[in-house]
């Protein structure tokens, strides 16, 4: 593939795209309002759940319910990007099954990029305004310090944090070059992604250590956000967030490319 | 009317489903760790909690429960709304009308299989090792036929849910938003989350006159409460068939209104 081509190249090409995507979403506008509502609706709920077990509850190992809606909130910004950018990896197994990827491999620019850059998914920003709005609702309960870089570092960390969550999915979608029946494993993967709303110290230490290094779930909002939750609790791998997230997108990259590139274009 | 066009849909449905093996294995997987996470966070739960038993509710009696809650879940998952908006979407529904069954009874038996398929492979082996793990706690007697009863109503009223979700997208056009918006309240309103002995007084009135609790909180009840009296098993299943014979025809009269509507381009 020609990645030779300068980022500007890239961005120009991604603009127009996106602009048309979102034009014909718009004709759907029924669908638009519908979805955004759906994906509010669940966030809403979501948090619902935590406020019923802390109706009766005083908190889940020392955690109380505005650090939980802190996690939960972080959890879903740093989603944001997979779901708005990355989505169109939900409907990667059809048009591999029904053999119509074929036409990706046509184009003269980069493969992932181009496929990626076919759906801009508005309702992704419904869960943005939520997680946005749940983290500054806690960060005012819990009167947690607003330094000057705390802003900066919350993007930085929120970003990061969003690099393993595009890594898993992009994982779990490229299954679908092996396998027939992959919605599964996108499936799974969302099952995964519930285990970043809570603090991972629930756990035991092999689950904890499972969650670092083989399916590193805790970067998705647990160590990025300990900085601002809890400052003097900071670990290590709070520091290895975005490097570590780098090498894991790289990684699920050259697995889709991998699938991707074997693929025969005659479908299953 | 005969069984057989019944048995031969049920058939074809667990064939299909048998089909992918592996998928059944990284479901299986799936629930196992969605299992890990809520033994842990309520664990942790009960730690913080003063006294071990929170509403008349210990962590083991919680985790059984919601053991229970998760497999019946699983059990009943249905994908009539997708099914339904789809081929409203593609106009394929002005087909299916013609067959020689009614659309509600062709989309019932038609997915039935794949639950009955789960039913076998993951809510069976599940019921096993708690039994298993939970040394006795749950007794077996009346109440197991009580809960085969019950579960069996659960599933016809899930999916007179599903059927009118389905029914809905005849005017929306759009399946994610409205599907996704089911999911989510029938778990939290039936239970499955976080068991309605939990809720607020006030929030479990409401709860409970709804038809979502019915789903998982009815039979479950009947299930890990053997001591019930038969009254008590009485006044808890009347809510429930009430709400099935409720949906059973506002369901079927939803989407006989609902046909009116449809407009299908091209066909």
């Amino acid at each position: 593939m020609n990645m030779k081509k300068g980022i500007l190249f890239y961005l120009r090409i991604y603009r127009k795209i996106v602009v048309q995507d979102i034009k014909s979403k718009m004709s759907y506008r029924a669908d638009f309002i519908i979805s955004m509502i759906g994906m509010i609706f669940t966030n809403i709920c979501g948090a619902l759940g935590f406020w019923l077990i802390f109706q009766r509850f005083p908190s889940i190992d020392g955690w109380n319910y505005n650090e939980m809606m802190f996690l939960y909130g972080f959890s879903l910004i740093s989603a944001t990007p997979a779901q708005c950018l990355f989505d169109n990896n939900w409907n990667l197994r059809i048009v591999v099954y029904d053999g119509s990827f074929i036409k990706y491999c046509f184009r003269p620019i980069n493969l992932f990029f181009y496929y990626m850059s076919e759906v801009f998914d508005v309702k992704g920003l419904g869960q943005f305004l939520f997680g946005i709005i749940a983290v500054a609702y806690s960060w005012n309960k819990l009167s947690l310090p607003f330094h000057w870089y705390s802003l900066p570092l919350f993007i930085f960390m929120a970003l990061s944090a969003s690099l393993f969550v595009i890594a898993l999915l992009n994982l779990a979608s490229a299954t679908c070059f092996w396998l027939v029946h992959s919605f599964f494993a996108l499936q799974l993967s969302n099952t995964l992604r519930d285990f970043a709303k809570y603090p991972i110290t629930i756990f035991g230490l092999t689950i904890r250590n499972l969650l670092t290094f083989v399916i590193p779930v805790a970067f998705m909002a647990f160590y990025p956000s300990m900085p601002f939750l809890r400052e003097t609790q900071v670990q290590w791998q709070t520091y290895l967030t975005p490097v570590f997230g780098i090498f894991f997108l790289y990684i699920s990259y050259k697995v889709w490319m991998k699938g991707a590139l074997a693929y025969d274009g005659t479908g299953n | 009317m005969s069984i057989k066009k019944y048995s031969s849909m049920i058939r074809a449905g667990i064939l299909d489903a048998l089909q992918f093996r592996l998928a059944l294995i990284v479901t299986t997987v799936g629930n196992l760790l969605y299992l890990l996470l809520i033994y842990h966070l309520w664990k942790a739960v009960f730690a913080s909690a003063d006294s071990p038993v929170v509403n008349g509710m210990t962590f083991s009696d919680t985790m059984i429960y919601l053991v229970f809650a998760s497999s019946l879940m699983n059990f009943m998952e249905m994908w009539v709304v997708w099914f339904m908006g789809r081929s409203i979407q593609s106009g394929e529904i002005a087909c299916d009308l013609l067959r020689p069954i009614s659309y509600r009874s062709w989309r019932f038996f038609d997915g039935i299989g794949e639950n009955i398929v789960k039913f076998v492979t993951t809510f069976l082996p599940t019921a096993i090792v708690v039994f298993i793990v939970s040394k006795g706690a749950i007794k077996l007697g009346s109440n197991l036929l009580f809960f085969v009863f019950s579960a069996g109503l659960s599933l016809v009223i899930n999916f007179y849910i599903n059927f009118m979700v389905g029914t809905i997208c005849m005017y929306t056009d759009t399946i994610w938003g409205i599907n996704i918006m089911k999911v989510v309240i029938v778990e939290l309103f039936s239970g499955a989350t976080v068991p309605i002995a939990f809720f607020p007084d006030s929030i479990k009135q409401i709860v409970l006159l709804l038809p979502f609790q019915t789903i998982v909180n009815t039979p479950l009840q009947l299930l890990l409460h053997p001591e019930f009296s038969l009254m008590e098993r009485f006044t808890m299943l009347a809510p429930q068939i009430t709400w099935f014979v409720i949906l059973f025809f506002v369901s079927d009269w939803f989407f006989n209104i609902s046909l009116r509507r449809i407009t299908v381009n091209g066909g």
